[in-house]
């Protein structure tokens, strides 16, 4: 496994002095810190202490939450040019095309395989089928999930088991090549076998992206993480990797 | 003890099923029994072939086919003034606007959903006579008034109930969309309104129902007697419930009694025929959306 040292990675995204609140309860206190281009950096530390909500902060899905607020900056490198993800200017959508998400639970679409692949593809304005097709095909195949989808690709995508439908959500992420990849707890509803399939492929995908994910899973966290950071009463305290 | 009020429950339950399904039962076998005999083409048309009179060629003056043409107009008309109406404030109020405006229009709509039908038929009267008095001296209670009033009558349940069907779809499918790039609207009309719409169309088959079995609103509004087939939105036009108002109340024999059960049975197949209409127009709807977000 390639593990260059924190200290000599190029960094993807800066956080300075982020803190944010529910209500009055605060749950990261000015957080400043960094995340290299090409790791994975997994956030652990006990639940309902706002690592879910550390994420969300980078392809701000926390907003549509009433009743929170954040202060402080955040910016991510897209090619050279650093982007405050929070500037006024910055496009919302086109943030989320660059920064995909997965969360804790599959959630495909009511829709055939190949449609939830091609969805952002269509959000986006894609209109060319063979384009989309290629896309699509490339994704899954990124996802390792082709070769085991390729002849039912217009299968209602909920009937894929629990593993084959988190990595559909994964190239459903992919498709729209995003730089970097948040990761909720991707494999807490999975059995050990399908959790090990997605570690593989977390440690395949660095290559094309940055990934930042959550996890409880500390053996876990050992086997693909370049960093381990833990969040414990709003702060981040590094940890051995 | 427990066990006891467990197995109570249970009984209390089913009796009050059963009660409810009894009423609705013994509420159709004495309309049929009393109406079923007055059901034929004189019910409707009186003297003039029914083929006459569906093709317009002559004007029908027994029957209570105008009134049932009315019905059906009014009902069309209210429900396409209101549905879009009420569809596109209920997603405003559940996806768009702040949690304060949506407390107070929130409440400005219950009142209105708690206004008797009667004050909003006199509310509508009021207006068209301030119209007719300042701005617009041809204007009558027609029946274009009557279909607005109506409007106003469903539309709280409209709103509420698009509103409440999104609202209630759970957050992990909210969020899909956006956390893929989508815009707010692109969320809302690809995934969260195909996801609605059995709940919006609940709400529409509430509000045509009420729209035609009002009969205060129209009362006030713009229906007379006998005004023949509708003609024109700025018109009188003759509908059932209105029929089968006055003729409960100053029949003059038991023939006349017997068509006014007649008539409440034309508005129950009436009912059920919009009903399945929205249902085959809900099920187009999916597959359309579904369509959509899946080319």
């Amino acid at each position: 496994m390639n593990r260059t040292p924190p200290q000599t990675e190029r960094p993807k995204i800066t956080v300075e002095h982020l803190s944010f609140f529910y209500g009055g309860f605060r749950v990261l206190d000015d957080i400043s810190t960094s995340f290299g281009e090409h790791r994975i950096t997994a956030i652990v530390g006990p639940s309902g202490k706002g690592k879910s909500t550390l994420l969300t902060v980078f392809n701000r899905l926390w907003e549509d939450i009433p009743g929170v607020r954040m202060s402080g900056r955040v910016r991510i490198r897209f090619g050279d040019r650093w982007e405050d993800i929070y500037a006024p200017s910055c496009d919302l959508p086109a943030l989320r095309r660059r920064v995909g998400m997965v969360f804790q639970t599959p959630n495909p679409l009511p829709m055939s395989i190949a449609k939830n692949v091609a969805f952002p593809l269509r959000l986006a304005g894609r209109r060319k089928p063979g384009e989309i097709a290629r896309r699509v095909e490339n994704a899954l195949r990124a996802a390792f999930l082709w070769e085991e989808v390729k002849d039912r690709l217009d299968a209602d995508a909920t009937q894929l088991s629990g593993g084959q439908q988190q990595r559909l959500c994964i190239a459903r992420a992919l498709v729209l090549e995003p730089e970097v990849l948040l990761l909720d707890e991707p494999t807490s509803s999975l059995d050990t076998a399908a959790a090990g399939v997605i570690e593989n492929l977390l440690i395949h995908l660095k290559r094309r992206c940055t990934i930042l994910m959550v996890s409880h899973y500390l053996d876990q966290v050992h086997r693909v993480a370049d960093r381990i950071t833990e969040l414990a009463d709003g702060r981040l305290v590094e940890r051995a990797a | 003890m427990n066990r006891l009020a467990e197995k109570m429950t249970v009984i209390g339950a089913w009796v009050c099923g059963l009660a409810l399904l009894g009423a609705v039962a013994v509420l159709l076998g004495y309309l049929v029994m009393k109406g079923a005999g007055s059901l034929d083409s004189a019910l409707l048309f009186g003297d003039v072939r029914p083929a006459d009179a569906l093709l317009l060629r002559r004007q029908v003056f027994d029957g209570i086919f105008p009134a049932v043409a009315g019905t059906l107009v009014l009902v069309l008309i209210s429900v396409s003034l209101a549905v879009p109406a009420g569809i596109a404030a209920g997603i405003y109020l559940a996806e768009y606007c702040p949690a304060r405006t949506r407390r107070i229009f929130g409440h400005f709509y219950d009142i209105l959903a708690a206004t008797p039908s009667i004050v909003i038929g006199f509310f509508g009267f009021s207006v068209t006579i301030f119209l007719h008095r300042t701005l617009a001296p041809r204007l009558y209670p027609c029946l274009m008034v009557s279909a607005l009033s109506l409007a106003f009558l469903v539309l709280p349940y409209l709103i509420r109930t698009t509103q409440m069907a999104l609202e209630g779809i759970p957050a992990g499918l909210r969020r899909t969309a956006p956390a893929l790039g989508a815009t707010r609207w692109q969320n809302v009309s690809r995934v969260l309104l195909p996801r609605a719409l059995t709940g919006i169309v609940s709400g529409t088959i509430l509000a045509i129902g009420r729209c035609a079995e009002d009969t205060a609103v129209i009362m006030l509004t713009g229906v007379v007697a006998s005004a023949g087939l509708p003609r024109s939105l700025w018109a009188g036009y003759e509908a059932l419930p209105f029929y089968i108002y006055t003729v409960s109340s100053q029949y003059a024999d038991a023939r006349e009694l017997a068509n006014g059960y007649g008539a409440a049975i034309i508005v129950l197949i009436l009912c059920t025929v919009l009903f399945s209409l929205s249902f085959l127009i809900r099920s187009r709807l999916a597959r359309r959306a579904a369509g959509r977000a899946l080319p």
